[in-house]
Order: C-alpha cells, then sequence, then structure tokens
C-alpha cells in the first residue's frame, strides 16, 4: 500500500510537472502580451519596453521558466501583471471560494439527478420509463453546457424567480452599506445565486451518471446473488438498494473523480454565462489581458485538483470493493 | 479607440483618449476672449442647482466592469466613468452640444496669446472634511506633467504643452501653456483633480507609488465628486453613494449601483423582470426585441462607433501590393450593398458613413467625401482597366511585376472575435458582394483584441525602425471616436505605428497637418485642416466606411433624465437619472 501511494504521488508530481511546463509555453504561444494590449496612446515604445521589463517580459522564454519554477518551490506563484499587481493567490482565492460551493452543489445536482434516473431506468428495464430516462440522460450528456445555461437565464430564471447573474444581490450590497444585513440573508442570497449555474452543470453531468449507473446496475442485478436474493423473497427495491446499487458504485465514484476534470471546463462556460464571478470567470478575464501569472496560477490550481481527485478515487476503491488491490 | 479592446486594456484608451476629445472649447475664445459659465445653468434637470433629496437607489447593469480607482493606472471605460463622477474635474460638457460648463470651475478666462488659462473654483469639500482648492489642481496638473512619460503617461494627454499649473489663490487656478492649444478644455474635461493630502504621500520620487496605488483595495476613497465609492468589487457590484455635500448639481438618487453582466441576454433578461433599472449598452441584436417590452424605454442616438474594412497601407508590405493602390481598393469598395449590411447585420440600427472621423464629430466631420455609391459595374470596369482580368475559375489575376509574381485577387480578410456586432455575417456579405467583381476573400478569425491587434502589426513592430504591418492584408473591424476629431486623426500618423495604428499608413505630409491642426485655435482654420486630413485618408483609402452605429440603451419606465451623449463627458450622466413622477 505505501509502496503503491509513493508510485502514485510521484506520478501526480510528475503530471504535475508537465502540466505546469505546457501551461507556461501554451499561453506564451497567444498572441500580443500584456504590454502589447495596453494601447495608451502617450505611451512611448521606452514605456513600454519599461512595463516590459518589469514584467520579465524582456528575458527569454527559458529564463521567464526557470523564475517561475523557483518562485513555486517557493511556495509563490507570482504576481498579477494587471495593475497594481497584487499576488496571484490574492485574486485566485475569493473565486475559489465562490466556485468551490457552486462546483459541489452542482456535483450533487448531477450525483442525485443521474443516479436517480440511471437507476429508474435500471429499475424498469425494457420499459417506456426506461426508454424516456435514457433519452433524457443521453439528450443531457450531449448538451453543450452554455446553451443550457443560456436556455436558463432566458426562460427558467424568470418563472423560479432566481437571479441570473453575479454572486450577490446588488439590493444587499446597498442595504449593507446602509445598515446590518444578517449572515443568513447573506447565506440565502448567495445559495439563490449560485443555484442556476449549478443546476446547469449538474444537467449536464446528469447525463453521465445516468447511463453509468444504468449500465452498473443492470450488470449487477444479472449476478447470481441477485437472483439469491431475489429468491429469498426480498422486494425489488431492497435487493437494489442492499445489494446491487453498493456493487455498482465502483464505476460512479470513479466517474466523479473523472468528471472532475471536465466539470472545471463546464465551470469556465458557466460562471461566463452567469457572471458568476468564480475561478472561470477570472482565466476568461486572464487570457484577455494576457496575464500569464493568473492563468499559470489557476492551472496549476485546477491540475492539482483534477491529479488528486483521481488518486483519492483509487485509494477509495479498496474501501468499496474488497477485491480490488492496491499493489 | 478600438472597441472590442476593452478588455484588453486598450484602454488605458478612454482617458487618454478623451483627452484629445471633445468639440471646439466651448465657450472659450482663442481670442482672448472670457467665458464664464454657471454649473448646471443649462441642464435639463430641474433640481440641478437647488436642494435635491435623493431618493431611491438605481441599478445600473453594464458588461464593462470598473478595475481600478487610480487615474493613472486603469483599463476599462468603466473605471474612467466611475472616476468621472466621484473626482472634481475642471470642465465638462454640456448636454447636447459640444460647448463646455463649469465641474469644479466656476468660470475661466484665457489670455490674449491663448497661453494662459485662468480659473476660478466653486468652493467645496473633500469626503474627509478638506477642502477643495486650487492647490488641489495645481499638485495633480503639475505632477503629471512631471511623470508624464511614465506614471502618469496614462493622462499625459490632458496636460499636453502644459507648463505648469499655479494657485495664486484658495479658488483660484492658473495653467500656462508652451503654445496656444486648440482643444485645452477637452483636455482637461479628461483630468481627474485629486485630493493632494491623500496622494501626494504615495507618489515616491520617481512617481512609481502613483501606478501601484490601488485606492479601490483601501475604501472608503477619498473623492470629492457627485458620488463616493464605499463598495467596490472589480467581477461584480460597486455602489456609488450620494455625495450631499457636493459643489454641484447633486445626485437624485441615495445611491446607484453599477453591476456587472459578463453576458449581455442575462443583463436584457434582469432588465425585463425589473432586477436592473437601467442596461447603458444594449446590443444592436437585442435592440428590436427590447423595443417590444411595454416596461421597458429603448432610446437610440447616433453613437460613436463606426465600423470599417482596414487597408494595409504599409508602403512596404510584402504581399499582395496591387492593394496599396487606391484605384484598386476604391473598386472593391464600390462593390459593397452597405444599406445590405445595415439591414442584416445591424437591424437597421446604424446609418452610412464616409470619413474616418465618424458622426459622433458632428461638424468636425468632412460633409464633402463621397458618398460611396454601390456599383458593381464601375467597379469591374476599374479593375478590367488596370489588367487584372478574370480567370478560368473566375478570380481575376493580377499580372506579375518588378516586386512580386502573378497571382490571383484572393486576400485573407481577418475579422476579430470579440465584436460587438456581428463580424463574420458581416464578412460573409461583403465577401458575397466581391464575388460579384472577380475577388475572392477568406475570413480569418483574428481571436480577441489583444491577437488581433499583434496579427496586424506584426510580431516585429517597431516604429523607429519602421518595421511592422509587413503581412497582413485586410482587416475588418471598428474605431471609436470621440467629439474632438484629435484622435481620430491621430491613428493613422506615423508616431502610433505599434500603438494606436491599425493600418500601417506612413504620410509624412499628413502627420505635418497633423500636428499644425493641434496648434489651431481659430476653429474656422483649424475645420479646414482636419477637412484636409479626412480627405487625403478618404483619397488614400486608408479605411472603407461601411456603416456609423446608432449607441442604443434601455431604462425601465419608471425613471427619467438619461442624457446618452453625455457617457464619459459629465457628471450629468449619473446625476440626473431620477424616479419619474
Amino acid at each position: 500500500m505505501t509502496r503503491y501511494l509513493l508510485k502514485r504521488l510521484a506520478f501526480a508530481a510528475l503530471t504535475i510537472f508537465a502540466a505546469l511546463t505546457v501551461n507556461f509555453i501554451l499561453f506564451r504561444a497567444l498572441p500580443g502580451d500584456a504590454v502589447s494590449g495596453l494601447k495608451c496612446r502617450q505611451c512611448t515604445p521606452e514605456f513600454k519596453e519599461a512595463q516590459r521589463a518589469a514584467l520579465g517580459l524582456d528575458q527569454s522564454l527559458w529564463q521567464q521558466y526557470v523564475l517561475y519554477l523557483k518562485g513555486l518551490l517557493h511556495g509563490d506563484l507570482g504576481n498579477s501583471w494587471r495593475p497594481p499587481h497584487p499576488t496571484v493567490w490574492s485574486q485566485l482565492w475569493d473565486p475559489i471560494k465562490r466556485t468551490l460551493p457552486m462546483i459541489l452543489l452542482g456535483t450533487v445536482f448531477s450525483v442525485v439527478i443521474g443516479v436517480s434516473l440511471g437507476l429508474l431506468a435500471a429499475w424498469r428495464r425494457g420499459s417506456m420509463l426506461d426508454r424516456t430516462a435514457t433519452g433524457m440522460s443521453l439528450a443531457a450528456y450531449s448538451m453543450p453546457t452554455q446553451w443550457l445555461a443560456l436556455l436558463m437565464v432566458l426562460y427558467l430564471a424568470g418563472w423560479l424567480g432566481l437571479p441570473t447573474s453575479g454572486v450577490k444581490d446588488p439590493d444587499l450590497e446597498i442595504a449593507q452599506l446602509l445598515g446590518d444585513v444578517g449572515w443568513w440573508e447573506l447565506f440565502i442570497d448567495q445559495l439563490r445565486h449560485m443555484i442556476l449555474p449549478a443546476l446547469a452543470i449538474g444537467i449536464v453531468f446528469a447525463g453521465d451518471y445516468a447511463i453509468i449507473t444504468r449500465s452498473a446496475l443492470v450488470e449487477t442485478l444479472s449476478e447470481d446473488y441477485v437472483l439469491t436474493a431475489r429468491a429469498k423473497g426480498l422486494s425489488r427495491w431492497t435487493v437494489i438498494r442492499r445489494h446491487a446499487l453498493p456493487n455498482a458504485a465502483l464505476p460512479i465514484v470513479t466517474l466523479m473523480a473523472l468528471s472532475l476534470g471536465t466539470v472545471v471546463g463546464g465551470v469556465l462556460v458557466v460562471e461566463y454565462v452567469f457572471s458568476y464571478s468564480g475561478i472561470g470567470l477570472t482565466v476568461v478575464q486572464a487570457i484577455s489581458e494576457r496575464d500569464y501569472p493568473v492563468l499559470q496560477g489557476a492551472f496549476l490550481l485546477l491540475t492539482v485538483a483534477v491529479v488528486f481527485a483521481n488518486l483519492f478515487a483509487d485509494l477509495l476503491y479498496p474501501k468499496l470493493d474488497p477485491r480490488v488491490v492496491l499493489r | 479607440m478600438k472597441k472590442t479592446t476593452r478588455l484588453a486594456g486598450a484602454a488605458l484608451a478612454l482617458a487618454s483618449v478623451l483627452a484629445a476629445c471633445g468639440g471646439s472649447d466651448g465657450g472659450s475664445s482663442g481670442g482672448g476672449g472670457s467665458t464664464t459659465t454657471a454649473p448646471g445653468g443649462e441642464g435639463s434637470n430641474t433640481t440641478i442647482g437647488g436642494d435635491v433629496t435623493p431618493t431611491g437607489v438605481l441599478k445600473v447593469g453594464t458588461i464593462n466592469g470598473i478595475d481600478s480607482l487610480n487615474p493613472y493606472n486603469y483599463v476599462e471605460a468603466s473605471s474612467y466613468n466611475a472616476m468621472l463622477m466621484i473626482f472634481p474635474m475642471l470642465v465638462q460638457y454640456k448636454a447636447g452640444s459640444d460647448e463646455f460648463e463649469g465641474d469644479l470651475a466656476s468660470s475661466w478666462e484665457v489670455s490674449a496669446d491663448g497661453k494662459e488659462y485662468t480659473f476660478t473654483l466653486n468652493p467645496g469639500t473633500w469626503s474627509d472634511g478638506t477642502p477643495i482648492t486650487a492647490a488641489d489642481a495645481a499638485w495633480t496638473i503639475n505632477t503629471t506633467v512631471k511623470f508624464a512619460d511614465d506614471a502618469t503617461a496614462v493622462s499625459a494627454g490632458a496636460v499636453s504643452h502644459v507648463v505648469e499649473a499655479t494657485a495664486p489663490s484658495a479658488d483660484t487656478l492658473v495653467i500656462t501653456y508652451d503654445a496656444a492649444v486648440s482643444n485645452v478644455l477637452p483636455q482637461l474635461q479628461t483630468l481627474f483633480i485629486l485630493p493632494q493630502h491623500a496622494w501626494e504621500p504615495i507618489v515616491g520620487a520617481d512617481g512609481a507609488g502613483l501606478k501601484t496605488y490601488a485606492p479601490q483595495e483601501q475604501l472608503p476613497i477619498v473623492s470629492g465628486g457627485a458620488y463616493t465609492i464605499e463598495k467596490w468589487e472589480k467581477d461584480g457590484t460597486t455602489v456609488f453613494k450620494a455625495n450631499t455635500d457636493f459643489y454641484g448639481p447633486k445626485s437624485n438618487v441615495e445611491a446607484i449601483a453599477l453591476v456587472l453582466y459578463t453576458n449581455e441576454d442575462a443583463l436584457l433578461a434582469d432588465l425585463k423582470a425589473g432586477e436592473v433599472d437601467w442596461a447603458d449598452e444594449v446590443p444592436i441584436a437585442a435592440a428590436t426585441a427590447l423595443q417590444a417590452e411595454a416596461s421597458v424605454v429603448v432610446e437610440e442616438v447616433p453613437g460613436s462607433q463606426t465600423n470599417n474594412i482596414t487597408w494595409n497601407s504599409n508602403p512596404k508590405k510584402k504581399k499582395n501590393r496591387e492593394l496599396l493602390d487606391p484605384k484598386v481598393k476604391r473598386a472593391m469598395s464600390m462593390a459593397i450593398d452597405r444599406e445590405g449590411l445595415i439591414e442584416v447585420v445591424y437591424g437597421g440600427h446604424a446609418v452610412t458613413v464616409e470619413s474616418m472621423v465618424g458622426h459622433i464629430s458632428g461638424s468636425w466631420e468632412n460633409a464633402n467625401l463621397g458618398p460611396l455609391a454601390m456599383d458593381v459595374d464601375a467597379a469591374n470596369a476599374a479593375l478590367d482597366e488596370l489588367g487584372y482580368l478574370a480567370g478560368s475559375d473566375g478570380v481575376r489575376v493580377v499580372p506579375a511585376t518588378d516586386d512580386q509574381p502573378e497571382h490571383k485577387m484572393s486576400y485573407e480578410v481577418m475579422v476579430p472575435d470579440s465584436l460587438n456586432f456581428n463580424g463574420k455575417r458581416q464578412f460573409e456579405l461583403v465577401a458575397d458582394n466581391m464575388k460579384a467583381i472577380g475577388v475572392d476573400l477568406k475570413l480569418l478569425s483574428g481571436g480577441d483584441a489583444t491577437a488581433a491587434f499583434a496579427y496586424e502589426t506584426g510580431a516585429d513592430c517597431d516604429a523607429a525602425a519602421g518595421t511592422g504591418y509587413a503581412d497582413f492584408d485586410i482587416a475588418m473591424w471598428d474605431w471609436v471616436g470621440y467629439r474632438d476629431p484629435d484622435f481620430m486623426l491621430s491613428v493613422t500618423t506615423k508616431a502610433q505605428w505599434c500603438s494606436w495604428s491599425d493600418s500601417g499608413y506612413d504620410n509624412p505630409a499628413y502627420d505635418t497637418l497633423y500636428e499644425q491642426q493641434a496648434t489651431l485655435i481659430d476653429v474656422a482654420e483649424r475645420k479646414k485642416v482636419v477637412d484636409e486630413m479626412q480627405q487625403i485618408i478618404y483619397d488614400d483609402v486608408a479605411y472603407t466606411q461601411l456603416v456609423n452605429m446608432n449607441m442604443i440603451h434601455a431604462y425601465r419606465s419608471g425613471w427619467t433624465g438619461f442624457q446618452l451623449d453625455l457617457n464619459g463627458y459629465s457628471k450629468r450622466y449619473y446625476t440626473d437619472v431620477r424616479p419619474a413622477g
């Protein structure tokens, strides 16, 4: 187990190193840089060169790369290139605090909706219910996230009375300035703002969960021990709950870990549609500003999150299925 | 300013751009006359100048966020507008006019030689209780001049040609110029007066502190305008609280919440639902649908944005050098159905325009240019006459010359992705038009504004060395002009290579005229030179102007007092807005 863990940790470190190297090269392949974007009328070529020097852009790519790695080894993600050049960490912390609960809620939505649909489909395999649930799952699975998010903005938000943008009600912002606002009111408001973005992510990824759940359950339900359980006179629901579902959990947990990377991709577009100032919106803005340090920092954190989620899933397998042995 | 650069940092722009903008010098006469304008004297708001009891909260939805409240270091246009609301300025534009009225200044006089401006200031106080004096204004101007090559470069245009500013008394400010300047008031209209006691300690020896200072991170900021900002979020909501001690026309509402939307559809949905009261910029594609909403008022005025075809005009461009010939460009332009574009791409919310100085500049626009009429037969005849005959595939062929081999008239057209209109559809229509004259156009997606500009200038752009603008042929983009034509005229000067120039246009005679117009204080004389410059650009076809877009905004019907033309030009843009009835 220890050897396996060390091996996996080394592999994770290698993956992260490769990802941060690719990110470093990739962002710099974009045309223009942070200074060429500053089309200040009064900015002389000398001024622009001074800006480049201040940002380290006058150094060779190799030098910039070495400096970047040195900084990382000291736990320093660098400073944003956008004035007044705050630390990257300070630029990412607030967005992360907003995105994490939203992703979490979205994952809850997708697991609840997806597993329920998959369960229903497997339970009534071959019936109209199965065909409907499978059809809905496939539709959700193939739906572009941003398109679904836009439909929600246009048709669902008004109907549900939920906000379509931001993370806090402007009325509440003003109320906070003019008087006291309770934490409960703030909490409920923030929850209301994250429901639609989370639902957009939830629905799209629910398709994935539904298909996997159905497939795993159908396979499990054909096992001998399920037949034995039925023969013992257990109800269909009890059979599914006690015997089939726990054994079908392995692919679902795998999917939860694997889908983190895809969820992050979905977050980029969903946050943009809902003006939700999380990590996705920060990345989009950093791209348009050629703010490489912020981009590198954001993608490094996302890479670390995905790599460790996968590692966590690996380590969880033996707990879920004693047949799995880590070597 | 390239409209689409607003997210990419282009617009350190608005300050520097507006520094060069504005109409005539309002009431100031270059001959040494004097003008006195009381603040609020010409306003349309009945509450102006009186005791206002601000009521209600105005929620403004915008697609342009506030990134900084430091006048020397900001990017977004909304930042400029926010600073305009919280900091005093000497003068501001009057509503519906190219003339000026006082903001902090109650009156001003110009010396006989046009080199000295004396301003009398209104009494006012900063938000921390310190009096606003002429010393604050003098310090701001002198500091901006002192570090104009570096730390204060963004605002340097506002103090162009200034020798020094002095404060003989608390309410008297004297600004001395090294020459008579044609657009002093338009320049000063962009200069934010800062509280000396709050800003002087952060300057540092080389002025570096002016660039790194982030007052938005240390709220409440010391301000003296119509509002104070006590809540700011880069990607969220900024709250403007009415300043009840403001020296000028006070706000009609208690507070304004400026809410950032990254998605225009969400903004419009919230406007319809009453979640926001005002959308300060409505996309053209949504305007018609929004007009059907009973509870929403949609207004449009001739806008400042002109959309064009940009021709690479660098005489040293490497390939397809026939595109340097104005006859070729003129013939191709004659094939374009601009009325069709207005109908299909802009839904009727645009008009034709001929000069690079668009309709926003009013009488500064040369009315004698064009009009460029669609005439496919004449276009074909012109290209035939040049010897560019159609090949077997219908595409014309340019015969070999000393500087290039024989080749087809087939060109890539760069269209940026980050446009506020359907640029791809516009390209398709223009490409269809061009087929009729045997010219093949291919779409090249330009990416965001920074990438698109980098494509135009080339990676090796160096104005001093004369390199850059070597590879691209044609682009379809836009410009946002201003009331004073100075900025738009500047973008085709050699001095703007690698900075604002998107065409690589290089004409020393034109550059000389540009310098000349900047110091002609007689409006008629300046107009003559400005007209001549527009004629040169038109004749050389550095641009083919396609349309002048309308500026559209929308608000809930329970509100009134909106003055769309004052966006970025006056505090009244916010202060005059009030609940209807």
